[in-house]
């Protein structure tokens, strides 16, 4: 197993004054660790795979893997594995060739080879299949030769290219939980690149967040959920994403408030100290935050607005508000008898608000975010 | 029930009419003539001067021996199979190399090279044929086996590069990446992927270079006159003379002609479907 270390790591088609693909980023994966990739199409999440995998050049920067600067190594000589978006299975091969390609390359003697390819069908349930070819195998089974294939080199990094896209949602959901299953079994180092944020937020032991070829966010998944470091890392995390509003500030008697959509909210979770000289702000929400008051409800931090539309998902049920700060969505866990047209009111919990500042960056809050609803 | 069912089949059977006509017809045209060639192989010139149409009775089957050992026809299939044969494997070879580093490497002039050779194929070969004709003579190679292979790799080379480059560029790049990282060098790739998985194209090429070659005329008629070098659709020309045509031997001929081609497909045509069908590039 193995640390993968990039610093500073950029990548520009085109000559050093083309187009930046990826961009500074410095990022170390430790041993054993499962890092998600996270972000959406183009963001350069893929490229920095490729270029850890040695598929792509580096531009600039420096990569190493345990330790050892990894820049002008060839692919076949940095023992990672990579499982391909589309498996990228040799079609005229059978499963067992397939898994024996590599190892048959790097002259490992024909009874490790056999002994690790019934091994590796074992754990992936694959015995039977070995003497068909792709083309007889359903998706999921196609995946896990794919997987296989990874697993049976027994490389120091794994790395995994959206390997569960082209699946069905069922079979996606099985894969997953296998594959984190398979991450704490090797105890490999894995580097997962997805665009999917409940792959990210279920398999990962830290995610990484980019955006537009930088990095956006490194951390646990649910730290990144809990305390975003900006707008886009806010919106790409969550779904439906947290809601933003336009916001002004002032100070009143009880500490500093903002005012959105007509309402006036506390902000309990930034001292006064921490808001010096922010005037204007986007005051954010998640809509599992939200609350629908009914209408004799106590007084209390809200906002009011009117039902566009209603969205009942069975657990849960999405309600699309237009208030006088824009278009919200309230995330419900119950029924509700609201209908299109009707005004509401909706809580906002103080303790679940977060402010980000002119330049999208989150206003460090001197208490956490409560996460009522993770908890 | 029945009347309905009835009704579909009379249905089914109205779409599918003008086709199986057009189907029928279009067989009768290609096979007619050539089962008329099969009958008067085995018919005498008179027989067939008698009667143009009828069938063979009695079957002359010696007038096969006569034509493969009389009229040099051993070696002219031993000439056609040395030319054709090697011009096919040369120009496979060299096809499907280029075709990959065509289809797969980005180069300066990739699509230049690119252009030039599939405009080659738009030009009809007879304006080449002086300029090659002095060529071959100025570098000895005029009435050689070696200057006819030369040629016809020339001209069946844009072709197939043409058709392999279309199929090669189908193939997924992450095949060519999974198997840099398992340690695969670009040749081996191109061993061991490429060639395995564009089998289906490479033997439509094989086929389409063997019917074209085997039968190829002009260029053998003019770049060859040496009556040892001769290929086969020229030694047919023998049974043509200025006022008399052994119509009955030239059906023979052109029947002995035919047998390799029809091996040909039927070997690599069986090894095309099962090309086809060992599993789609996904």
């Amino acid at each position: 197993m193995a640390t993968v270390q990039l610093q500073d790591v950029c990548k520009r088609y085109g000559g050093a004054g083309g187009l930046a693909a990826v961009q500074d980023v410095s990022l170390t994966v430790a041993d054993g660790e499962f890092m998600v990739l996270l972000g959406p199409s183009g963001c350069g999440k893929s490229t920095t795979l490729r270029m850890i995998a040695g598929l792509e050049s580096i531009s600039d920067g420096r990569l190493a893997i345990d330790g050892r600067p990894m820049n002008a190594v060839p692919a076949k000589d940095r023992d990672i594995a990579m499982v391909f978006q589309s498996y990228a299975l040799y079609p005229h091969m059978t499963v067992a060739d397939n898994l024996s390609f590599g190892l048959r390359r790097r002259g490992t003697p024909r009874a490790e080879i056999e002994r690790r390819v019934a091994a590796t069908a074992e754990m992936l349930g694959l015995t039977e299949y070995l003497a068909r070819r792709p083309a007889a195998l359903s998706g999921g089974q196609r995946q896990r030769v794919a997987l296989g294939r990874a697993i049976v080199r027994e490389p120091k990094v794994f790395l995994f290219d959206e390997p569960l896209s082209n699946l069905d949602a069922a079979l996606r959901v099985a894969t997953r939980n296998e594959l984190t299953r398979l991450h704490r079994r090797l105890g490999a180092t894995m580097i997962y690149v997805t665009h999917d944020q409940v792959e990210a937020m279920t398999m990962g032991s830290r995610i990484c967040v980019m955006n537009r070829g930088r990095i956006a966010q490194v951390g646990a998944p649910l730290e990144v959920y809990r305390n975003p470091a900006d707008t886009f890392v806010a919106r790409f995390l969550g779904s439906p994403p947290m809601n933003l509003l336009p916001a002004r500030l002032r100070r009143a008697a009880g500490g500093s408030v903002a005012l959105v959509a007509g309402a006036e909210l506390p902000l309990t979770r930034w001292s006064d100290a921490a808001l010096e000289g922010v005037a204007e702000a986007s005051f954010g929400i998640r809509p599992e935050e939200m609350l629908l008051l009914p209408p004799d409800a106590a007084p209390q931090p809200a906002i009011a607005g009117t039902v566009a539309s209603v969205e009942p998902l069975g657990a849960e049920t999405l309600l699309l508000v237009d208030t006088a700060g824009g278009e919200v969505t309230a995330r419900l866990h119950r029924d509700t008898a609201a209908r299109p047209g009707d005004a509401v009111r909706l809580g906002i919990p103080s303790a679940a608000a977060y402010l980000f500042g002119p330049d999208g960056r989150a206003i460090e809050a001197d208490r956490p975010a409560a996460g009522a609803a993770l908890n | 029930m029945r009347e309905q069912g009835r009704g579909d089949r009379l249905t089914a059977l109205l779409r599918r009419g003008p086709l199986l006509a057009v189907l029928v017809l279009y067989t009768l045209y290609t096979t007619l003539p050539f089962l008329w060639v099969g009958a008067m192989s085995l018919r005498t010139t008179a027989e067939i001067s008698a009667d143009h149409y009828g069938l063979p009775s009695p079957a002359h089957w010696g007038k096969f021996r006569a034509a493969w050992v009389d009229s040099n026809f051993a070696g002219y299939f031993w000439n056609s199979t040395v030319v054709v044969v090697s011009a096919v494997a040369i120009v496979t070879v060299l096809g499907a190399m280029a075709a990959h580093a065509l289809a797969r490497y980005r180069f300066p002039g990739n699509r230049l090279i690119y252009f030039v050779l599939f405009s080659s194929i738009i030009f009809p070969p007879q304006i080449v044929l002086l300029s090659l004709f002095q060529i071959l003579v100025n570098y000895d190679l005029y009435n050689t086996r070696t200057g006819l292979v030369l040629v016809y790799v020339s001209l069946q080379l844009p072709l197939t590069v043409f058709i392999l480059e279309a199929f090669f560029a189908r193939i997924p790049q992450d095949l060519f990446e999974a198997a840099r990282i398992d340690g695969y060098t670009d040749f081996q790739i191109f061993l061991r992927i490429v060639v395995p998985v564009g089998m289906p194209a490479i033997v439509t090429t094989v086929i389409l270079n063997f019917v074209h070659l085997w039968n190829e005329y002009l260029f053998a008629v003019v770049l060859v006159s040496d009556e040892d070098l001769r290929t086969l659709p020229v030694g047919i020309q023998r049974f043509m003379g200025d006022y008399f045509q052994d119509i009955g031997m030239i059906a023979t001929g052109v029947m002995i002609a035919v047998i390799p081609v029809i091996v040909v497909y039927a070997f690599f045509s069986e090894k095309l479907i099962q090309g086809m069908t060992a599993g789609a590039v996904k």
